[in-house]
């Protein structure tokens, strides 16, 4: 298992002196997980292989760009391999969008850095609240998060009103957004 | 009072689901809205913990032999200079830059705005709109969802007064007529799922040049 201190640690190195052997054990640990996000989506798990693959060298690439203070490992690492699916998408034949677009999210900025200190425990509290999650919160969630689906779709096939997935959505984002907010002030 | 983007869409968004159209609005909002971007930089800490816990798919260890093979010819590319806008273009937020092309020109609308469009794939009319102080859109009513996301400047319709880094769900059937605020020029992202249908005294004549999109 990889502590979000190690995996920040691995960017790093791999950014100061392009450390092959950091990014090995970076990608040990997430290729297969990258793997098993995208064939969430129903992707084939060959196709899926090579999106994490891909996945994984954008990292090394854009390692020098990883901000510990912003964002975790794995969510920068999920951002990069939402990006990704989103290109599997464009390739399908369906419109995308400027990947790039997604990363200047995670940008660092100095407006707000002050806020930036918390990341690495903003992640380890997400875990564990999705543990608080009831089971109809955290299902309507992970379909968001991992089956590509707007909740206009979950909705039609959970076979729920509109208004009943974007009830449950709200209070599940509702419980995340008070919890982190109590910590930061 | 500040206008944000519904928290579903903010889901939608971090979640890579949304089409490129509603992706750039939201895009634009988390930009200038610094509210936005802390829930946007949670939800993306959402989707981390979800594949984290995930589980792993089974990977074969040559795999990584081949991909340690590809880095040989693959930089780890340094950090890029902090976003500084063009002299002329500082209500342009960083996701913006992309979309303009050099030779773009504001193109006066009838009705007394000026227009921009934005070439995007997928269904959605993507344009930037500029109105002078005073100025209003012409009376019309929403067919499909619409987003609105002001640059610089503010306007002011029946639900309220919207300034930069505000963003605006199309209300439905209802009509409005946003006035630009005084001071600068307004400009605003707008983002049209289908045309809109104008209701003032010459709608009827000009709807079906907006269907075809020539105004």
């Amino acid at each position: 298992m990889l502590s979000p201190d190690e995996a920040a640690d691995l960017i790093e190195a791999i950014a100061a002196r392009q450390d092959r052997a950091a990014f090995a054990n970076l990608f040990r640990h997430y290729a297969p997980r990258v793997k098993a996000f995208i064939m969430r989506g129903g992707t084939d798990a060959e196709t899926a292989q090579e999106v994490a693959q891909e996945a994984l060298i954008m990292v090394w690439r854009k390692a020098a760009s990883f901000d510990r203070g912003r964002a975790s490992v794995a969510t920068w690492i999920y951002t990069i391999a939402r990006n990704k699916r989103i290109d599997l998408a464009r390739r399908a034949g369906r419109p995308a969008i400027e990947t790039e677009d997604w990363l200047t999210v995670f940008a660092p900025e100095e407006a707000d850095a002050d806020k930036s200190v918390l990341a690495g425990q903003t992640y380890t509290r997400v875990k564990e609240l999705l543990g608080g999650l009831s089971a109809d919160q955290l299902v309507v969630i992970q379909k968001a998060f991992f089956e590509d689906k707007t909740h206009t779709a979950i909705a039609e096939e959970l076979k729920l009103p509109l208004g009943t997935v974007k009830s449950r959505i709200r209070l599940a984002l509702g419980r995340l957004r008070e919890a982190l907010e109590k910590e930061e002030s | 009072m500040s206008h944000p983007a519904p928290e579903e869409l903010l889901l939608d968004y971090a979640a890579g689901t949304l089409a490129p159209g509603p992706a750039l609005a939201v895009s634009l909002h988390v930009a200038l809205d610094p509210a936005a971007r802390r829930m946007v930089e949670k939800l993306g800490a959402l989707g981390g913990a979800l594949m984290e816990g995930e589980g792993e798919a089974p990977f074969d260890e040559a795999l990584l032999q081949s991909t340690l093979a590809r880095l040989d010819g693959i930089a780890v590319e340094s950090r890029p200079p902090p976003y500084v806008p063009r002299p002329g273009f500082e209500w342009v937020p960083e996701p913006l830059v992309r979309h303009l092309e050099d030779g773009m020109r504001w193109k006066r609308v009838f009705g007394g705005f000026e227009e921009m469009r934005i070439s995007l794939p997928g269904e959605h009319r993507v344009s930037l709109l500029r109105l002078e102080p005073g100025r209003g859109l012409p009376m019309h009513r929403h067919v499909g969802e619409e987003f609105t996301v002001v640059l610089q400047g503010g306007y002011t319709d029946s639900t309220g007064n919207y300034g930069v880094g505000d963003f605006a769900v199309g209300p439905g059937p209802e009509q409005h007529e946003p006035i630009a605020d005084p001071g600068e020029p307004c400009i605003a992202l707008i983002v049209i799922e289908k045309p809109i249908v104008l209701t003032g005294p010459f709608g009827r004549f000009l709807n079906p040049l907006v269907r075809r999109g020539v105004i």
